[in-house]
C-alpha cells in the first residue's frame, strides 16, 4: 500500500507507528513536499494480515526484521519457567549467561529462545557452571551430536 | 497523477522488502541441500509420517546426509518418532542447530517444541477468526524455521506434509520447482480419489512428482509370516505417476514408530525389505532424472 499527496503528486513518508491498541495500528503518514499529515488506522483483520506475513511495520522495520513475534506468546508462562511438562519443576539456581552466549541466543527465533534458554541452563546445571559461556554452547553442540 | 507504479518503495512500511527478504534467507538456507522431497498425500492417516522417517533412515543408512522437516505444524509426529520430543535447541553463530537423532538425521517437528497435550497457538488481533489468516501465518512460520536452523550441506531434506489436496499445492508453490513430490496412498478407492485430486492439483504446478507409495498394501502376519490382505478393494483411481512400491502393514512398525525406534532394527520383516527397496527407488530416481 502507497499513499500520494494528491495536491503536491509526492509519495508520502511514513513518520510514525503506534503500537497496536484492541486489535488496530495507527500508522501516520506525510507529505514531505507540503508536510500534509494522515493516519491510517487499521481494522484488527488488516493487522492480523500483517502479523501473519511475519513482518514488522515501521521506519525501523529494517533493525527489527528478524522474524515475526513468538506464535507461542501465550505459552510463554509455562515455557519460560521451563516447565513445559507438567511433571518438571523449576530449578531455582539461577544460572549468569555471559554477554558472547546472549549475543548467539539472540540470534535465534524468537518461538524457540525460551526453550533454548531453559534447555542450555539445564545442561550447565547438570555439569556445576553456574554461567552460560560459548563453550558451553560448543559443549552442548558436541554432546546432541549436532 | 502517479499511479502506484510510479512510485518506487512504499513510504517506509517495507512490508514487500521484508517478504523479500524472508524468500532470500530461505533460499540461502537451503543453499548446501542436494534434494527437496516432499512426502503428502492429500488424505490423511495414510502413513506419510511413519513412511518418511523410516525412508529417511533407510537412506542414512546407505551413508546420505537426511533431515526432515516437519511440516505438519498442528499435528508433528516426527519428534515422537525420531526420539526428539526433548530435543536440545542449542543457538549456533547465526543460526539454530538442528536435533538430531541417534543415526545422525537432523530432524525439526514442533513435537520438540510443544508437549502432546497442547495445541499450536498463535498471536492474533482477530480472536475467533483464524480461517482469514492462520495458513499465511503458519506459511511465515515454515520460512522463519527453513531460514533460522543449520540445514547445512544435505544430500536430501524431506518435508513431512499435513494433509489435504490444496495444502499440498501451496506447500508446492511456497517451496518452489526445486520441490520433488512423493506421494502416499493406501489400498482404497476413497484414498486414491483423494490422492488424484492431488496429483492432478500438483501437475499445474512446475514441480516433478516422483511417483506415489501404497502404503498398508496388505498386513504382515507374524504367526504366518505371510501378507495378508487389509482391504478388501485395491482398485481406484489411475494415479498416473510412477508407483515407487507396496509397503505392508506391520504392527511392529507402529510400535517402534511411537517408541522412536528407528528401521534397522526391523530390516530383516517384509515391511524394512519394502522401505528398503522404496528407498533405493527414490535414490535412483532422485540421482537419474532432472526435474521436468
Amino acid at each position: 500500500m502507497k499513499f500520494l499527496c494528491v495536491p503536491c503528486d509526492t509519495p508520502m513518508k511514513l513518520q510514525t507507528v503506534a503500537p497496536p491498541e484492541r486489535g488496530s495500528l495507527s500508522i501516520v503518514y506525510a507529505c514531505p513536499e507540503c508536510g500534509y499529515e494522515m493516519a491510517m488506522l487499521t481494522n484488527a483483520y488488516e493487522t492480523q494480515v500483517v502479523q501473519s506475513l511475519g513482518v514488522r511495520i515501521g521506519p525501523d522495520a529494517a533493525d527489527k526484521a528478524v522474524g515475526p513475534g513468538c506464535p507461542f506468546a501465550e505459552m510463554m508462562p509455562t515455557v519460560e519457567s521451563g516447565d513445559t511438562r507438567s511433571n518438571q519443576t523449576v530449578d531455582p539456581i539461577p544460572v549468569r549467561w555471559t554477554a558472547a552466549a546472549e549475543a548467539r541466543l539472540a540470534n535465534i527465533p524468537s518461538f524457540v529462545r525460551p526453550m533454548a534458554r531453559t534447555g542450555i541452563e539445564r545442561f550447565a546445571r547438570e555439569r556445576g557452571a553456574e554461567e552460560v559461556d560459548e563453550q558451553i554452547l560448543d559443549a552442548a553442540r558436541e554432546f546432541f551430536g549436532m | 497523477m502517479k499511479s502506484y507504479h510510479d512510485i518506487v518503495g512504499d513510504g517506509g512500511s517495507r512490508i514487500l522488502e521484508q517478504v523479500a527478504e524472508q524468500r532470500t534467507r530461505v533460499t540461502d538456507g537451503l543453499a548446501g541441500v542436494r534434494h527437496l522431497v516432499a512426502v503428502g498425500s492429500g488424505k490423511g492417516g495414510v502413513g506419510k509420517s511413519t513412511l518418511t522417517f523410516h525412508l529417511a533412515s533407510a537412506l542414512a543408512a546407505r551413508g546420505l546426509r537426511i533431515a526432515i522437516l516437519d511440516a505438519d505444524f498442528n499435528g508433528p509426529s516426527q519428534a515422537r518418532m525420531a526420539g526428539v520430543q526433548r530435543a536440545l535447541f542449542v543457538p549456533g553463530s547465526h543460526k539454530v542447530a538442528l536435533p538430531r537423532t541417534r543415526n545422525g538425521i537432523g530432524v525439526f517437528s514442533m513435537g520438540s517444541l510443544i508437549p502432546e497435550s497442547e495445541a499450536l497457538d498463535f498471536e492474533s488481533t482477530t480472536r475467533g477468526e483464524s480461517q482469514t489468516w492462520r495458513a499465511t501465518r503458519e506459511f511465515a512460520l515454515l520460512g522463519e524455521i527453513l531460514g533460522s536452523f543449520e540445514w547445512g550441506e544435505l544430500d536430501l531434506l524431506m518435508f513431512d506434509l499435513p494433509p489435504g489436496a490444496e495444502r499440498t499445492v501451496q506447500y508446492a508453490e511456497f517451496l518452489g520447482p526445486r520441490a520433488s513430490f512423493l506421494l502416499v496412498t493406501i489400498p482404497s478407492e476413497v484414498s486414491r480419489g483423494v490422492v488424484a485430486r492431488s496429483v492432478a492439483a500438483l501437475s499445474k504446478s512446475p514441480n516433478r512428482m516422483l511417483g506415489y507409495i501404497e502404503n498398508m498394501s496388505g498386513y504382515y502376519c507374524r504367526d504366518c509370516d505371510a501378507i495378508k490382505p487389509l482391504f478388501a478393494s485395491s482398485g481406484g483411481a489411475d494415479l498416473e505417476i510412477p508407483c515407487f512400491g507396496a509397503v505392508p502393514f506391520d504392527p511392529e512398525l507402529a510400535s517402534h514408530c511411537d517408541r522412536g525406534i528407528p528401521l534397522p532394527a526391523l530390516s530383516e520383516t517384509p515391511v524394512g525389505r519394502a522401505l528398503d527397496q522404496v528407498a533405493q527407488r527414490l535414490l535412483d530416481t532422485l540421482d537419474t532424472e532432472s526435474p521436468r
